[in-house]
């Protein structure tokens, strides 16, 4: 009994050690920030000059904010199911056939995806414009022959949700890839006996077999893009000044901190913005069987 | 003159968090100023803390028009980080003095200064009538004329904006393929709508601001740039995007343009823009409006120097200013990177200007000598337009330019830009007038 004790206590204190230079970084960058926001909103500014925490219905009422909302929406109602269908149906199709090009393919998911951010919105800045896209004899089979056709302010949601496609799409496809060969051949090879086709075996069993995996992706994939800021904050003070002034949720909290003073106003969005991504990272601990599953496999492989 | 080098601030921006506050110089015997420069004004202020080197220690930072602007809040909550002096866009100088970051000058130079300044410095005037900044250049928009092809097509220099259509008209007609220019940008606001004296922002008190979109001096604008767009020779990009350069800049086809006196030496001359051959181009007055009595400019960019309260050294802070507008190592002497010489704008100060008028006046380039026209514009800056605590230029360059892109029609655009600057204005406790 008093072995077990000790051995739990051993056990804990490692956890401690495992977890602590994680624990650091959580309090340095996730939960002090989080505090100090908290006590900014009441502050005075121009904007709000009696100070309080009306700071938040002051945000809410921003001429901004509705457009910065719809603007993202608009993003994400593309992006996201494009890119989570893309992906699955993707991974699905590399896991089917295991050739020798696989390496290749493997490769060619990834390069795409290692264009990312700021580098991203220089390569589909090049390959938009017409005069210098390489792609101008298909954009002019369209009817696009000048840039002032493409850079418009209503045409930012589709080509966000092209560039934040490409850039994650790719890295996405090789973790599911790498989900499905976790799949163990038995089952696979039981359910071919059984008499299932190729798709059925994708859709039936593989499928609902990486579903935690695929939820995750999911939640992490629309709290990414709820916070869309790098694109069109670069396209905006780079490329095209004003193309993209506050268009997303993020950039208005830059540009009420930095461009009006209005620090407290930028916080309580930046917590407002929080709120959708915690609720996420809530659904995924607790409503999918992500981490638990784990623990029940330890535990057989335990027993056995 | 910003978007040139727009990338670098983009780069700047994106790293904006983890820039670290630099700390207050320490008093010494030797006095110690930072400055921050964008990179048109980057060999100057090199050069000046080269000859400075001896008696003052001159630390130099490449930072986008406007940086202080986003950064000033941050310098005041945890009261260290300002910048001695500071080069921005001239609509900064209402942003500064509202964060309490534009030192009063008079005290700090000669009279002699402030008068050779008189004339160009107006806009840093305060209501309390002193300076809050110096002028280092004046943007004031003359008519860019390309003489050759006025020869060629048989065209004399409009002297009034009616005229201005007809040749536009004319060349849509019969020379389709020719441009009059621009508008993207600030084109729209800097040629036309503040020469017009459309209430853009004419701020009448530090409170009080009038935009009025419907005024008559804004429909006549819209309405000539409506039809010189729907006729197809006046471009809704902005002068330096790649479209234009490609089809009209570089192709020589620009036949006139009105623009500010910095677009000879920054966007038409120079290879990597219009490169337009020498022997050509020359700038003429601006064309009147029917029924006034000057034919007004309007500005784009013309940007100051503002000194911090909180500079230990302000007057060796402003004294770097002084030199950049008025000494002759800056103005016309300063090698570029680019191999060029010298500032490519029109210097405030009367000092300054006097080198630089005898650089560009012999200057072989010009089919004939631009100065006259920029020297008689200089004087005629409508004054209506003032500086603003709200971010004017981004409205005008984002609303307005893409609402112009989408409708091709620039009265909804100026509409447009209305509503959002007036929302502006509202939030920080404007009071608008619409008429």
């Amino acid at each position: 009994m008093a072995k077990l004790k000790q051995a739990k206590r051993k056990n804990n204190f490692a956890m401690w050690v495992m977890f602590s230079p994680y624990l650091f970084l959580l309090i340095a960058f996730g939960l002090i920030p989080v505090i100090m926001a908290i006590l900014e909103v009441p502050h005075e500014s121009r904007v709000n000059p009696d100070g309080g925490w009306d700071a938040f219905k002051i945000v809410l009422q921003d001429f901004r904010f509705l457009p910065a909302v719809g603007h993202v929406l608009g993003f994400m109602a593309i992006f996201v199911p494009t890119t989570i269908i893309f992906v699955i149906a993707m991974s699905l199709m590399l896991d089917l056939n295991p050739s020798k090009w696989k390496k290749w393919l493997r490769m060619s998911y990834i390069v795409p995806a290692s264009i990312s951010g700021a580098v991203a919105v220089l390569v589909w800045y090049a390959i938009l414009q017409p005069t210098i896209s390489p792609i101008r004899e298909p954009l002019s089979w369209v009817g696009i022959t000048t840039s002032d056709q493409i850079w418009q302010t209503k045409n930012l949601v589709y080509i966000f949700a092209i560039m934040a496609f490409f850039a994650i799409a790719g890295n996405w496809i090789l973790i599911q890839f790498g989900s499905l060969q976790s799949i163990s051949g038995e089952v696979i090879e039981a359910a071919r006996v059984d008499g299932c086709s190729a798709l059925q075996i994708a859709l039936r069993i593989k499928l609902p077999l990486i579903k935690k995996y695929i939820v995750y992706m999911g939640v992490l994939i629309f709290a990414g893009g709820l916070q869309i800021f790098v694109e069109p904050e670069l396209l905006n003070k780079g490329i095209y000044l004003g193309i993209a002034e506050s268009w997303s949720l993020d950039q208005l909290a830059f540009e009420l901190a930095f461009t009006t003073g209005d620090f407290g106003g930028a916080s309580a969005l930046s917590l407002m913005l929080l709120v959708p991504s915690l609720l996420g990272a809530l659904v995924v601990i607790f409503k999918t069987d992500m981490f638990e599953e784990a623990e029940v496999n330890r535990n057989k492989k335990a027993e056995a | 003159m910003k978007k040139k080098y727009s990338l670098i601030a983009a780069a700047a921006v994106a790293v904006m968090a983890g820039t670290t506050v630099m700390a207050m110089p320490a008093q010494a015997a030797k006095p110690k100023i930072t400055i921050w420069v964008d990179a048109p004004r980057l060999p100057g202020a090199k050069l000046y803390a080269q000859i400075m080197k001896k008696t003052v220690d001159v630390k130099v930072e490449l930072k986008a028009q406007g940086e202080l602007v986003q950064k000033v809040s941050l310098f005041n909550r945890v009261k260290k980080g300002w910048p001695d002096v500071v080069f921005g866009p001239p609509n900064d100088v209402s942003v500064l003095r509202d964060a309490a970051n534009a030192r009063a000058l008079n005290d700090l130079a000669p009279a002699s200064f402030w008068k050779d300044m008189e004339a160009g410095n107006q806009w840093c005037k305060g209501e309390d009538g002193k300076y809050y900044c110096v002028k280092n250049d004046l943007a004031q928009t003359v008519l860019w004329v390309n003489t050759k092809l006025m020869k060629d097509f048989g065209y004399t220099v409009p002297k009034t904006m009616a005229d201005f259509e007809k040749i536009g008209l004319d060349i849509a007609k019969n020379h389709p393929g020719y441009s009059v220019g621009a508008l993207g940008a600030q084109g729209a606001y800097s040629s036309f709508l503040w020469p017009s004296q459309c209430p853009v922002n004419q701020a009448t008190s530090a409170t009080a601001v009038k935009i009025a979109p419907k005024s008559p001096k804004c429909t006549r604008a819209t309405t000539l740039l409506n039809n010189l767009i729907n006729a197809g020779v006046m471009s809704t990009s902005a002068p330096w995007d790649a479209d234009f350069i490609k089809d009209f800049g570089a192709a020589n086809k620009v036949v006139m343009t009105i623009g500010p006196s910095w677009f000879g030496e920054f966007v038409i001359r120079p290879a990597g823009s219009w490169n337009v051959p020498a022997g050509q181009i020359t700038a003429a007055p601006m064309p009147m409006w029917a029924g006034e009595k000057i034919n007004y400019s309007g500005e784009w960019g013309g940007g100051i120097y503002t000194v911090s309260p909180h500079s230990k050294f302000p007057k060796e802070a402003l004294a770097f200013a002084i030199f950049m507008v008025s000494d002759k190592r800056n103005v016309v002497d300063v090698a570029n990177p680019d191999g060029s010489k010298g500032a490519p704008t029109f210097p405030a100060s009367q000092k300054g200007n006097a080198f630089w008028k005898a650089k560009v006046s012999s200057d072989k380039y010009y089919a004939a000598d631009p100065y006259p026209a920029m020297l008689e514009q200089s004087k005629k800056i409508f004054s209506g337009e003032k500086p603003v605590s709200y971010d004017t230029n981004s409205a005008m360059e984002g609303v307005f330019s893409n609402e112009l892109k989408k409708s091709k029609n620039a009265q909804t655009a100026l509409e447009a830009f209305a509503t959002y600057a007036t929302n502006l204005a509202k939030q920080l406790g404007y009071k608008v007038a619409t008429s």
